[in-house]
C-alpha cells in the first residue's frame, strides 16, 4: 500500500497501522449493526411494512361484505375518492379542526406561559395543574367531556350556560356546536404541551435585552411584538408543526364524544377513513382515504418545515 | 456644554428585603459632566446606575433630572440611554436594526432614521458592519454597536455600566480614549460605573467613591487622589496602592521606626496611620532602614517591595537595575506627601 508507507513500521510482513485501523473500524461497524438490527427489524415490521401494506391494499377492491368482488383495481379507489363529495367535506373539516386547534393551542399556551412568567409565587403548582390534561388518555378525556361537561342540564358547561342566561344547549347534537365542542376538547387537552414548550423558551430569553428595550423606550406591547415574538419564533414554529401533525390524525376523543356526528358534522378525514374501513368494511377504499390523509399530512409538514428554515437562514 | 442634564439624588436608599444595597446616597451631577461611580463590586455603584436608569425603584429618597422628580417614572419614561456591561444587543436584529430600534420606538420619521443610524455608526466606526447580526461581531464591535444604539437618540443622560470590562487590555485603552472624545463632542451628561480606578481617574471630570452602599468621597480625580478622606479610599485609589504604615505618637508627632516625621503634632487621635504613595517614597540618603524583598520591573520604572522594622512598604523607582533583592536602603518622605489617618475611625487628619 503506497500511501501507508509514511506510517508503516518498516517491517515488510507486518500489518500497517492504517490497515489495522481499517480492520478495527470494520469490526466496530459490524458490531454496531448487530446491536441495531433488532430495533431496526422491529421498526420495519411495525411501521414501514404496514405503510407499504396500506398502499398495497388501497390499490385493491377489498370489501369484506362482498369478498367475491375482491381483486386488484390499480388507481380505481383514488379516482372514486376524487369524485367523492364526502372525502372533500371531511378533508375540509380536518382543515378547520387542525387550524383552529393549533391556533388556539399556541395562542392560549403562549398567554399562559407569559402569565406564569409574571407570577411571583405558585409557579410550580400552576405547572403541575396545567400539565394534567396531557397525561390523560384522549378516550378518557372524551368520556369525561361528553358525560361530565357537556350533558344537557347536568353537565358543567351546560349548567354554566344556563346560569349565565344562555339556556341549555344540545352541545353535541347541533352540528356547529358539536364541531366547536370537539375543537375545545382537543385544545383543552393539548394546550399544556404548547404551554410547556413555550414556557421553556421564554424562560431562556435573556433578561438584559428587555432592560435595554425599556431604556430604548419600548412599551410592553412593543417589547412583546419586537423582542419576545421574534425570539420565540423557532419554538412557535416547532410547536405548530408537531401539533398540526397530531391534529390532522386526531381520532380517539372525537370518536368517543361524537363518533363523527351528528350526521357527519364532526367526521374529519381520519374518522371517515375509519368508518369506510371498519364500519362499512370497504378496506380498499378506506386504505385509499388513509393514504390521502398521509399525503396531506406530509405535504403540510413539509411546507411548515420549509417555512421554518427559510426565515431562520 | 449643555445646560440640561443635571442629575440629583436626594437621600436615596435601596433595600433588597433586609439587605441594604444602597444607604442614604446624596449626589449632584452637573450638566455635561463625565461622572464616574467607582467602587469595588457590591459597593452599590451599579445599583445607583440602575436607579438612575429607572430599571429599579429606590426604597427611599428622590431622583431629580433637571429639577423634575422622576423617581416614580420607569425606564421607558425617562430620557436616558445606557450601555450595558453585557451590551444587551437584540440578537435577532442586524446592527442597523439594533441602532434604529430606539428611534423607531420614538416614532422618528422613516426618512430620518437611515441618516441618523449612519451618523451614529460612523461616530463609533462600525458603518461597514450594519448588515451583520450581533452574533457575527467580535466583542469590541458589539461594544461599539451598543454605544451607537445609545448615542443615536441624543438623550439627556448617558449611562455606562462597566462598558470596557469585557474588552482585552489593548482594545480597552483605545476605546477609553475614544469614549472620552465621544463624550466631549456630544456634551451629554455621562454617568460611568467602573471598578477600575484607572478608568475613573483618566475619564472622569468628577467621581464618587462607593463602599458598602455608601458614597465615601466625591471630587475630581485629582482631588480624590491627592486628598483621600479615609484609609479605605486611600487604599482603593492608586496603583500600586498607598502605603499605610502604623505610626507611634510622641507628643502628638507620629514616628515610624523611631524616626519622627516632619509634620505638625496631631491631637485627639490616640493612634494614627501614615499614608504615603509608592511614588512619593524617597530612597537613599538618611531615613528608615528597609530591606528590598522584591524588584518588580515595569519597563519604564520599577516597584520595590520593602520591609522595615514594623511593616512593609512599596516604592516606585526609576530604574530596576539600581537595586537588588536583599539590599538595604533608606526610605524617607516629604511632609507634603504624607497623609495621616485616625486609626480607629479611618478618617483623614489634616496636617501641616
Amino acid at each position: 500500500m503506497p500511501e501507508a508507507g509514511a506510517f508503516s513500521s518498516g517491517e515488510p510482513d507486518g500489518l500497517s497501522a492504517q490497515n489495522l485501523d481499517r480492520l478495527e473500524r470494520l469490526r466496530e461497524k459490524r458490531f454496531a449493526g448487530a446491536l441495531l438490527a433488532p430495533a431496526l427489524l422491529a421498526l420495519l415490521a411495525t411501521t414501514t411494512f404496514p405503510l407499504f401494506f396500506l398502499v398495497w391494499i388501497s390499490a385493491q377492491r377489498k370489501d369484506l361484505a362482498m369478498p367475491f368482488m375482491d381483486g386488484f383495481v390499480g388507481l380505481e379507489n383514488y379516482r372514486q375518492l376524487l369524485g367523492d363529495p364526502r372525502f372533500w367535506e371531511s378533508l375540509g373539516l380536518s382543515m378547520i379542526y387542525t387550524v383552529s386547534t393549533v391556533v388556539l393551542q399556541v395562542a392560549i399556551g403562549l398567554a399562559l406561559a407569559l402569565l406564569l412568567m409574571k407570577m411571583k409565587r405558585g409557579q410550580t403548582l400552576f405547572r403541575i395543574i396545567a400539565i394534567l390534561p396531557v397525561v390523560l388518555s384522549p378516550a378518557v378525556v372524551g368520556m369525561v367531556w361528553r358525560s361530565f361537561m357537556l350533558t344537557p342540564e347536568f353537565g358543567v358547561i351546560d349548567y354554566l350556560s344556563i346560569t349565565a342566561g344562555f339556556g341549555s344547549r344540545n352541545w353535541l347534537g347541533d352540528p356547529t356546536l358539536a364541531m366547536i365542542s370537539v375543537i375545545v376538547i382537543h385544545t383543552w387537552q393539548w394546550t399544556p404541551f404548547a404551554f410547556m414548550v413555550l414556557l421553556a423558551s421564554l424562560a431562556a430569553l435573556p433578561e438584559d435585552i428587555y432592560e435595554a428595550a425599556r431604556i430604548d423606550r419600548a412599551n410592553s406591547w412593543q417589547r412583546f411584538t419586537r423582542i419576545t415574538l421574534p425570539l420565540l419564533r423557532p419554538a412557535i414554529v416547532m410547536v405548530v408543526i408537531m401539533r398540526t401533525m397530531v391534529a390532522l390524525t386526531a381520532f380517539a376523543a372525537i370518536y368517543v364524544v361524537t363518533a363523527g356526528g351528528p350526521g357527519t358534522a364532526t367526521e374529519i378525514l381520519n374518522l371517515y377513513a375509519y368508518r369506510k374501513s371498519f364500519t362499512e368494511l370497504s378496506l380498499g377504499y378506506g386504505s385509499a382515504l388513509a393514504v390521502a390523509l398521509l399525503i396531506v399530512t406530509v405535504l403540510i409538514s413539509f411546507v411548515l418545515f420549509l417555512l421554518r428554515r427559510e426565515r431562520t437562514a | 456644554m449643555t445646560t440640561q442634564g443635571q442629575v440629583r439624588l436626594e437621600n436615596v436608599a435601596k433595600y433588597h428585603g433586609q439587605v441594604a444595597a444602597l444607604k442614604n446616597v446624596e449626589l449632584d451631577i452637573r450638566p455635561g459632566e463625565f461622572f464616574a461611580l467607582l467602587g469595588p463590586s457590591g459597593s452599590g455603584k451599579s445599583t445607583t446606575l440602575r436607579l438612575l436608569a429607572g430599571l429599579d425603584k429606590p426604597t427611599r429618597g428622590r431622583i431629580l433630572f433637571d429639577g423634575a422628580d422622576v423617581t416614580a417614572k420607569g425606564a421607558q419614561d425617562r430620557d436616558v440611554a445606557m450601555v450595558f456591561q453585557s451590551y444587551a444587543l437584540y440578537p435577532h436584529m442586524t446592527v442597523a436594526q439594533n441602532i434604529s430600534f430606539p428611534l423607531e420606538m420614538e416614532k422618528t420619521p422613516k426618512a430620518e432614521i437611515a441618516g441618523r443610524v449612519q451618523e451614529a455608526a460612523r461616530k463609533v466606526r462600525i458603518e461597514h458592519l450594519l448588515d451583520r447580526r450581533p452574533g457575527q461581531l467580535s466583542g469590541g464591535q458589539q461594544q461599539r454597536c451598543a454605544l451607537a444604539r445609545a448615542i443615536v437618540r441624543r438623550s439627556g443622560l448617558f449611562l455606562l455600566d462597566e462598558p470596557l470590562s469585557n474588552l482585552d487590555a489593548k482594545l480597552r485603552l483605545e476605546t477609553r480614549t475614544e469614549l472620552k472624545r465621544l463624550q466631549r463632542s456630544l456634551g451629554v451628561t455621562t454617568v460611568y460605573v467602573t471598578h477600575d480606578q484607572e478608568e475613573a481617574l483618566t475619564l472622569a471630570d468628577r467621581m464618587a467613591v462607593f463602599m458598602d452602599g455608601e458614597i465615601r468621597q466625591i471630587g475630581s480625580p485629582a482631588e480624590v487622589f491627592a486628598w483621600p478622606n479615609s484609609i479605605e479610599v486611600a487604599a482603593f485609589i492608586g496603583s500600586p496602592p498607598m502605603n499605610l504604615m502604623k505610626a507611634a505618637l510622641k507628643d502628638g508627632v507620629p514616628s515610624i521606626d523611631g524616626r519622627p516625621l516632619d509634620v505638625k503634632p496631631v491631637s485627639g487621635s490616640p493612634e494614627v496611620i501614615v499614608g504615603v504613595r509608592p511614588s512619593a517614597v524617597r530612597i537613599g540618603g538618611d531615613g528608615i532602614r528597609a530591606t528590598v524583598d522584591l524588584v518588580e520591573n515595569l519597563g519604564d520604572n520599577a516597584i520595590l517591595d520593602l520591609s522595615y522594622e514594623g511593616g512593609t512598604a512599596r516604592a516606585r523607582v526609576d530604574d530596576a537595575a539600581d537595586y537588588a533583592e536583599g539590599q538595604t536602603v533608606a526610605m524617607s518622605f516629604d511632609a507634603k506627601n504624607i497623609h495621616l489617618f485616625d486609626a480607629a475611625s479611618g478618617r483623614r487628619l489634616e496636617v501641616q
